[in-house]
C-alpha cells in the first residue's frame, strides 16, 4: 500500500494499463466464439412465439417489393438447396450455422423443410446474442402450400375469391401453379418446381448483400 | 441494447450527423488541449526533444484498444461491426513514408492543421489549403496510378491473424511496446531539453 | 509629474498584459491521450467507425472539382466515391460534420487557455514567406500521401491502431520513418 502511494501520476496509470494488459492476456477473444454459452433458464423461458415466425404470404410480398433489409437463410442441405429454393435464399447448412459470417445488426429469417430445423437455428442464434432472428412458417412445405401451389377451394365466396386472385398474381410470380381442390394427388406430389435461374448470385455471403457504404477517409 | 448503437439502427443518419459534430468537438478539445494546435511542438517530435504526438497517440491508441477489447469479451460491443480499412500494403507503405516528409516539411497532419486553424494559425491554414491541392493532384493522377494502388490488397486484417497470436496477447504486447515507448519518450526529452519548444515560454 | 508618467507606464503594462495573457500550458500528454482514446471509443460504441480528417478534405476536393467541371468529376473514380450517386450532397457526409466539430472543438479549447491568436507558428531561423510555403508543400505531399494510404493519422494511425488493423500499423510504422528520415534536412526550419 506505501509503495502505490509513492508512485506518481504517471507510474500509476502506466501500472493501469500493464495491469489491463495483463488481464487481456488471459480474458480470451473479443469476437463471439463457436462455442455457445448457454443461459439455460433464459432458453427454457423463450419460444418462439407467432411474432417469430413470418407468414409465407408476407415474405412472398417482401420479395415482391424488393425488400432487402432482411438475410433470407436457408438451412437445409445443398442437395435441397440445389434442387429448389426461395429466390433470394443463401444456403447455410444447419450445421454450419454458428460458422457463417452473420452480423447481429441484420434480420435473420431462417427456413428448412419445416418448423423443426428452423427452430433449432433460432434457439441456436439467440443463445449466441442474435436478436433479430425469424423464422419462416412452415418452411418449404408451407411456402409450397400457401405461395406456389395454392388450392383453390370449391365454392367460394366472392370476398374469398377476390383474394384469391391476388394469391395468384403472387403464385406466377414465383412461377407457381393453382390447384384445384380435386387436383394432384399425394403420392404424384413432386411437382414440377420453378427454375431458378442465376444460382450462383444466391451463395453470396451475407456481407456482400449489405450495401457498401464509404467510412473509411 | 447492442453496441455500436449506429449499426443497429438505434438512430437515423441525420443524428448521426450531430453525433459527427459532437464527436468532432472532443477530439478537436482533446488536439488542443494536448498541444497539437502548434506546428513546432508537433515537429519538435522528430527532433526528440518534445514527444507529445507519440504520448498522445499512443496512450489513446492503448485506452481505445484496451475500451474495444473488453467491452468485445463481455459480449457488448460486436467488433466485427466495426468499420475497418482494407489493407493495402504497398500503397500505404508508400503513403505513409510520403505522410511523414510531409509531416515534417508542414507540420501538421491533416486533423492537427484544423485544430491549429482553429486557433488562428495562418500556417495551418496555408496546410490545408495544401492538403486540398494534394488531394486534388491525386485525384487527377487517379486513372494513372490506379492500379498500383489497388494492389497488394489483403482485404480487411487484423495483427492477431496476420501473427497468429490471440487477440488478448497482441493486446498484451501493444501495452508493453507503449510503455517501453513512453519511457524513452521521457529520457529523450530530459536529454534534448534544451531545444524544446514548450520550455522557451 | 514623475508619478504621473508611473501611473501611465504602469496602466499601459497592465494593458499590455491584457492583450496578451499568458496562455496556460498543455495539458499532460498522457491525460490528453486517455481523453482521445475515450473520445475514439465513443466514436466506435456509438457509430461503428473511427475518427477521419482527410476523408473530409476529400468530400471537399471532391465537390468543388464536381461544381466546377461535373463531366470531368463523374469520369474519374476517385471522384465518384466522393460525390456518390448524386441523391446527397456529398458535403452531407459524417467525416465534413467531424472535423466542422474538430473546428469548433479546437476553437472552444484555445479559448478556455487563451491560446487564440493570430500567428504564424515557425522556428527561429525561418522567414514567415518561407514557413508558408513549407506549410503548403508539406499540406500537399500530407493530402496526396493520406489519399494513398486509404486515410491519415487520425484515420488510419490512430483508428486503425485501436482495432489492430495490420495495414494502419504498417502505416503507422512508415510515418516515424519518413519523419525521422527526413528531420535532419529540415532542421533549419524548426530548430
Amino acid at each position: 500500500m506505501n509503495l502505490l502511494r509513492k508512485l506518481n501520476r504517471k507510474q500509476k496509470l502506466a501500472l493501469i494499463a500493464f495491469l489491463l494488459g495483463l488481464i487481456a492476456l488471459f480474458a480470451g477473444s473479443p469476437y463471439d466464439s463457436n462455442s455457445v454459452k448457454i443461459n439455460v433458464k433464459e432458453i427454457a423461458l423463450s419460444t418462439i412465439k407467432d411474432s417469430d415466425k413470418i407468414k409465407p404470404e408476407i415474405l412472398a410480398d417482401w420479395i415482391i417489393q424488393g425488400k432487402s433489409d432482411f438475410v433470407l437463410i436457408d438451412l437445409r442441405t445443398p442437395d435441397e438447396y440445389e434442387k429448389y429454393s426461395l429466390p433470394e435464399a443463401e444456403n447455410i447448412p444447419l450445421v454450419n450455422l454458428t460458422d457463417a459470417e452473420l452480423y447481429k445488426n441484420q434480420k435473420l429469417i431462417l427456413l428448412s423443410s419445416d418448423n423443426v430445423q428452423s427452430a433449432q437455428g433460432w434457439f441456436l442464434l439467440k443463445s449466441k446474442g442474435f436478436k433479430n432472428v425469424y423464422i419462416l412458417d412452415g418452411g418449404i412445405v408451407g411456402w409450397k402450400a400457401n405461395v406456389l401451389f395454392p388450392k383453390q377451394k370449391p365454392n367460394m365466396s366472392k370476398e374469398e375469391l377476390a383474394l384469391f386472385e391476388k394469391k395468384k398474381a403472387v403464385t406466377f410470380y414465383f412461377g407457381g401453379k393453382v390447384l384445384n381442390d380435386s387436383g394432384i394427388s399425394e403420392s404424384n406430389s413432386e411437382f414440377n418446381l420453378p427454375v431458378q435461374s442465376s444460382k450462383q448470385n444466391k451463395t453470396s455471403s451475407a456481407v456482400n448483400q449489405k450495401k457498401k457504404k464509404r467510412e473509411g477517409c | 441494447m447492442n453496441a455500436p448503437f449506429y449499426k443497429f439502427n438505434y438512430f437515423n443518419s441525420d443524428i448521426s450527423l450531430v453525433v459527427a459534430f459532437l464527436i468532432g468537438i472532443g477530439f478537436g478539445f482533446a488536439l488542443e488541449k494536448g498541444g497539437f494546435g502548434s506546428a513546432r511542438i508537433l515537429a519538435a517530435q522528430f527532433y526528440l526533444s518534445n514527444m507529445r504526438v507519440l504520448k498522445v497517440m499512443f496512450s489513446a491508441i492503448v485506452t481505445a484498444m484496451l475500451g474495444v477489447y473488453f467491452l468485445g469479451v463481455i459480449g457488448w460491443l460486436d467488433l466485427k461491426l466495426i468499420y475497418m480499412t482494407e489493407t493495402y500494403i504497398l500503397p500505404q507503405a508508400l503513403g505513409g513514408l510520403i505522410l511523414g516528409v510531409g509531416f515534417v516539411i508542414g507540420g501538421y497532419c491533416p486533423g492537427t492543421s484544423v485544430v491549429s486553424f482553429s486557433t488562428g494559425s495562418i500556417d495551418g491554414l496555408m496546410y490545408i489549403l495544401g492538403a486540398f491541392f494534394g488531394i486534388f493532384v491525386f485525384g487527377e493522377i487517379y486513372p494513372l496510378i490506379s492500379n498500383f494502388y489497388n494492389s497488394t490488397n489483403l482485404g480487411v486484417i487484423t495483427l492477431p491473424e496476420v501473427l497468429h497470436l490471440p487477440y488478448g496477447m497482441v493486446v498484451f504486447l501493444v501495452v508493453i511496446m507503449a510503455l517501453g515507448a513512453f519511457l524513452l519518450a521521457e529520457l529523450s526529452e530530459r536529454k534534448f531539453a534544451f531545444r524544446n519548444p514548450e520550455n522557451e515560454k | 509629474m514623475e508619478s504621473v508618467s508611473k501611473i501611465v507606464s504602469d496602466l499601459f503594462e497592465k494593458d499590455q498584459e491584457f492583450v496578451e495573457p499568458k496562455p496556460k500550458p498543455y495539458s499532460d500528454p498522457y491525460l490528453v491521450g486517455i481523453g482521445l482514446g475515450l473520445v475514439l471509443l465513443a466514436a466506435f460504441v456509438i457509430m461503428g467507425r473511427g475518427l477521419g480528417a482527410s476523408g473530409a478534405m476529400s468530400s471537399i476536393v471532391a465537390y468543388g472539382v464536381n461544381s466546377l467541371a461535373p463531366e470531368h468529376a463523374s469520369s474519374n473514380d476517385f471522384y465518384k466515391e466522393y460525390i456518390g450517386d448524386g441523391t446527397t450532397n456529398p458535403l452531407k457526409d459524417w467525416l465534413v460534420f467531424e472535423v466542422l466539430g474538430v473546428l469548433a472543438g479546437g476553437f472552444i479549447s484555445g479559448t478556455l487557455s487563451g491560446r487564440i491568436r493570430v500567428r504564424v507558428e515557425k522556428g527561429n531561423n525561418i522567414s514567415k514567406k518561407k514557413r508558408l510555403l513549407f506549410a503548403f508543400i508539406g499540406g500537399s505531399l500530407m493530402g496526396f500521401g493520406a489519399k494513398l494510404a486509404r486515410g491519415c493519422t487520425s484515420g488510419q494511425a490512430l483508428t486503425g491502431g485501436a482495432l489492430l488493423n495490420f495495414g494502419s500499423w504498417i502505416f503507422m510504422i512508415m510515418i516515424f520513418v519518413g519523419g525521422y528520415l527526413f528531420a535532419y534536412f529540415l532542421r533549419r526550419q524548426w530548430l
